[in-house]
């Protein structure tokens, strides 16, 4: 049981405290409500680019790094479709070093058209290192826009072209922070050995002076009903061929979210997973094989990827992933299977509970989908997940006509 | 507003972990640690890639020891694990392997008897080793597809030798060298009793011990018959290797060399030294290659121990025509340490950086279990941590160039790049 105080301020900034005395850390956690979901099709990956911009330094403290550093700290910050998030662990006796930096970059971030140009050029070697200088790097890059048509889930976060990031200037830089970056539209955790009634002090001396801003709410266009099957085929220097399916599920607070996770795990949760039993075990079709589900704050997708054997036609290997989904449409798991998936979800998640930066992380999130009491409930809904919506949800999901195929060929000979 | 005092950051006593022995001998450390009911479990054998002589076949017996034992099935065993929650991670590094398995406290009874399954009683079914040999040449052929892995491999061979295990590189043959009788073999040698050390860490259920010893402590410890690879490092006498990967959009870098490991007293502060150079967020190659340059998406610094030898090496990927400035540039900052005293104002970042790891290192079972395996694996104790504090804490400019000169000449260096 993780209990929390959530306290906000007058500006809107929502605060939550969770204590863990058995560590002698602090963790804290900053989630604004930005991510690439909220660019501008003509200007994707700004959300992310911005994270780069964020360590660039302010005109009060020009060395965010060096000054957490001082303290003992250590940091870093992801950007994905829906947020922008940044966390920090240091001594707790430092805590107020934390209050102070964070507070100090929501204030006001120094902009520099010499460090957006070094932070552009950054982004770009990381784009080709991520994505574009590894083998099937790119596959997601295909996949988005073929399972999204309109909503902007269509590019991922690091942006849909290098010369998106290329073209960004000052000017939408600093649009963009005074339009996402305010009290009102974050939240902040923290966890670890510190005491509430200090947290909610420091909260309002570092964070209150920060006025309230005007973030304007994006207007996103809901993505149309799937009613066909989709498939891109494409050829490339890879080692071996890869199959990739998308179907389109629910939004992370969507009623069947829980099924729908579940239904991955019975397909492709570790070794015993059906997906890898049936395909990688007994007929060796496959090297690898996964699934999941997309846990976005829109309508999310079930995505599944697996990496061909040799020799092994892409046509067939499909068939018979079909025919392992097909089988959760037609009977119902058995007792103990169900049990299986969910013991290992309650299992995973007390796990993830060992580490105070994860519950940081986690509660900013759960808060953000409007139910931070989810970090202690979610278990039971898993728990109630039954046999019969289990094969409920497969009908109802993983619809033919709703799923996007990419045929991911190799143009080399097999070795 | 006034900025907040800092308090000066002291890792505190690091919980000792009680140590016992079952009634064969096996060594057990108890490390009670946590808020949650889980534990952690770390069975760790002499049976690492040094004791092999034909390549793949230290990593490959690790890897089939899930496949199938004398009263489980490979099915049946990962059914089992995952119905209790379990998670397992295989490994084999330089010197040591082994499993790592993660469950809730109220589980131990079962996960204690499939391990013992899966380490002591596996059959290595030869259906089950063909199909696991050609899954595993698929994913060796995507990984060298990577150019930071052709990078890092070629660095290891030039670096420990063609032909010893810490090097050899592995190709594509070795899949099909190995028969299913020579893993028997490693097998019955190399994961036995003896060779065997036990550590747990988390809230450890009461039951624990007398558990380890009803399924462990009665096995018998052979005297193993067993020598480390005939084989000697030895370094290549060729500094600069270059591998070419068509159609490649960056280029792996790769600059290091040997190095001493945690058993010279030099150690500590050569680590030191390693951190200001590359070896946090905001070292010098950091700022200088990705903060200054734009060059890259990222550059580190490491040094890293093993029983035979360290090594330290700098990796970075940079655009094909960046590569020459980029190398340059890490000469350049080597130069740099060599030659000019570090500013006050520098250490004093380092240091706070340092103990703050040090902080992080030592909080929650996990991370206790990890520090503990990296100082017992070199026959050390909680005393190597203490004296790296003190060295953290006291060194000074002038020892750091010292070290720096004697420990990072570029000429001994290798400079291996792929792409």
């Amino acid at each position: 049981m993780i209990s929390y105080k959530k306290y906000t301020l007058d500006n809107g900034l929502r605060v939550l405290m969770h204590e863990d005395r058995s560590t002698t850390l602090a963790a804290m956690n900053i989630l604004y409500n930005v991510g690439s979901r909220d660019e501008d099709p003509g200007s994707t990956g700004m959300a992310h680019l911005f994270e780069h911009l964020m360590f660039g330094g302010t005109a009060q403290i020009p060395d965010y790094d060096k000054q957490l550093l001082l303290a003992g700290g250590e940091n870093n910050a992801f950007t994905n479709t829906d947020i922008t998030n940044y966390y920090l662990t240091l001594p707790a006796e430092n805590i107020e070093t934390a209050f102070w930096l964070e507070s100090d970059r929501m204030n006001l971030i120094d902009f520099s058209q010499r460090n957006l140009d070094i932070q552009k050029s950054v982004v770009i070697e990381e784009y080709k290192q991520r994505y574009l200088n590894q083998p099937y790097g790119d596959a997601m890059l295909l996949m988005r826009p073929l399972a999204y048509r309109i909503h902007p889930y269509r590019w991922p976060a690091i942006g849909m072209d290098i010369s998106h990031i290329h073209d960004v200037t000052l000017d939408k830089v600093r649009e963009f922070f005074f339009t996402h970056y305010a009290p009102n539209n974050a939240i902040l955790t923290l966890t670890g050995n510190f005491r509430t009634r200090e947290a909610v002090r420091m909260a309002k001396k570092w964070f209150g002076r920060i006025e309230r801003r005007n973030v304007k709410p994006v207007d996103r266009p809901a993505e149309p009903e799937q009613t066909e099957a989709r498939s891109l085929e494409v050829e490339k220097d890879v080692p071996a061929d890869a199959l990739y399916k998308a179907w389109h599920t629910v939004p992370r607070a969507g009623n069947d979210f829980y099924t729908l996770d579940l239904i991955t795990d019975l397909l492709a949760g570790g070794e015993s997973g059906r997906l890898y039993n049936k395909l990688v075990r007994q007929k060796k079709l496959f090297s690898e094989i996964n699934a999941y589900i997309t846990s976005d704050i829109d309508p999310g997708i079930a995505l599944l990827h697996g990496r061909l054997m040799k020799d092994v036609d892409i046509r067939s290997a499909e068939e018979a992933v079909l025919k392992v989904i097909d089988e959760l449409k037609e009977k119902p798991p058995s007792s103990h299977e169900m049990e299986k998936v969910r013991n290992k979800y309650e299992s995973s998640n007390v796990f993830a509970n060992t580490s105070i930066l994860n519950k940081a992380v986690n509660l900013s999130f759960f808060e953000l989908t409007g139910n931070p009491d989810l970090i202690n409930t979610e278990v039971d809904l898993y728990r109630k997940t039954s046999r019969s919506m289990v094969t409920e949800a497969a009908r109802k999901y993983f619809d033919p006509a709703s799923c996007s195929t990419l045929y991911y060929r190799s143009s080399r000979d097999q070795k | 507003m006034i900025k907040p005092p800092v308090r000066p950051v002291t890792p505190g006593r690091i919980p000792e972990a009680v140590a016992l022995k079952l009634d064969n001998g096996i060594p057990v450390f108890l490390i009670e640690a946590g808020t949650e009911d889980v534990i952690r479990i770390d069975f760790t054998f002499d049976a690492g890639q040094a004791w092999e002589n034909r390549p793949l076949t230290a990593s490959a017996v690790n890897r089939m020891l899930t496949e199938g034992s004398q009263n489980f099935s490979s099915s049946k065993l990962n059914r089992t694990l995952d119905f209790h929650g379990a998670f397992y991670n295989l490994y084999c590094d330089r010197d040591r392997a082994g499993i790592l398995v993660f469950f809730l406290s109220k589980h131990v009874e079962k996960i204690l008897e499939l391990a013992r399954e899966i380490l002591f009683l596996p059959v290595f079914p030869e259906r089950e080793f063909k199909a696991q040999m050609k899954k595993r040449l698929r994913w060796f052929l995507v990984n060298r597809d990577k150019v930071a892995n052709i990078a890092m491999d070629q660095f290891y061979e030039s670096v420990f030798g063609k032909e010893h295990p810490y090097g050899k590189q592995v190709v594509q043959e070795d899949f099909k060298n190995l028969s299913r009788d020579c893993l028997a073999d490693f097998h019955v040698r190399h994961y036995t009793p003896g060779r065997l050390a036990v550590v747990i860490s988390g809230r450890i259920h009461k039951d624990t011990v007398p558990l380890l010893n009803r399924f462990f402590g009665a096995l018998r410890p052979q005297a193993a018959d067993v020598t480390r690879s005939g084989y000697e490092l030895k370094a290549s006498e060729i500094k600069r290797v270059h591998i070419e990967k068509k159609g490649a959009l960056q280029t792996a870098i790769r600059i290091g060399s040997p190095a001493i490991n945690k058993l010279h007293p030099d150690y500590p502060g050569l680590k030191i030294v390693d951190v200001i150079l590359g070896g946090y967020f905001n070292s010098r190659l950091m700022k200088n290659i990705r903060e200054e340059k734009g060059l890259t998406y990222g550059i580190h610094s490491i040094i890293t121990s093993a029983l035979l030898s360290g090594f330290k090496v700098i990796s970075t990927e940079v655009s094909k025509k960046n590569t020459p400035k980029a190398t340059d540039e890490i000469c350049r900052e080597i130069e740099l340490l060599r030659r000019v005293a570090v500013e006050k104002d520098e250490l004093e970042v380092v240091r706070n950086y340092m103990l703050g790891e040090m902080v992080r290192m030592f909080d929650g079972p996990f991370a206790l279990a990890e520090s503990f395996r990296s100082v017992w694996d070199f026959g050390l104790d909680n005393s190597y941590y203490y004296r790296l504090v003190r060295k953290i804490k006291t060194i000074e400019p002038d020892e750091i160039t010292a070290l720096a000169t004697t420990y990072y000449n570029i000429d001994d260096m290798y400079q291996i790049t792929a792409g």
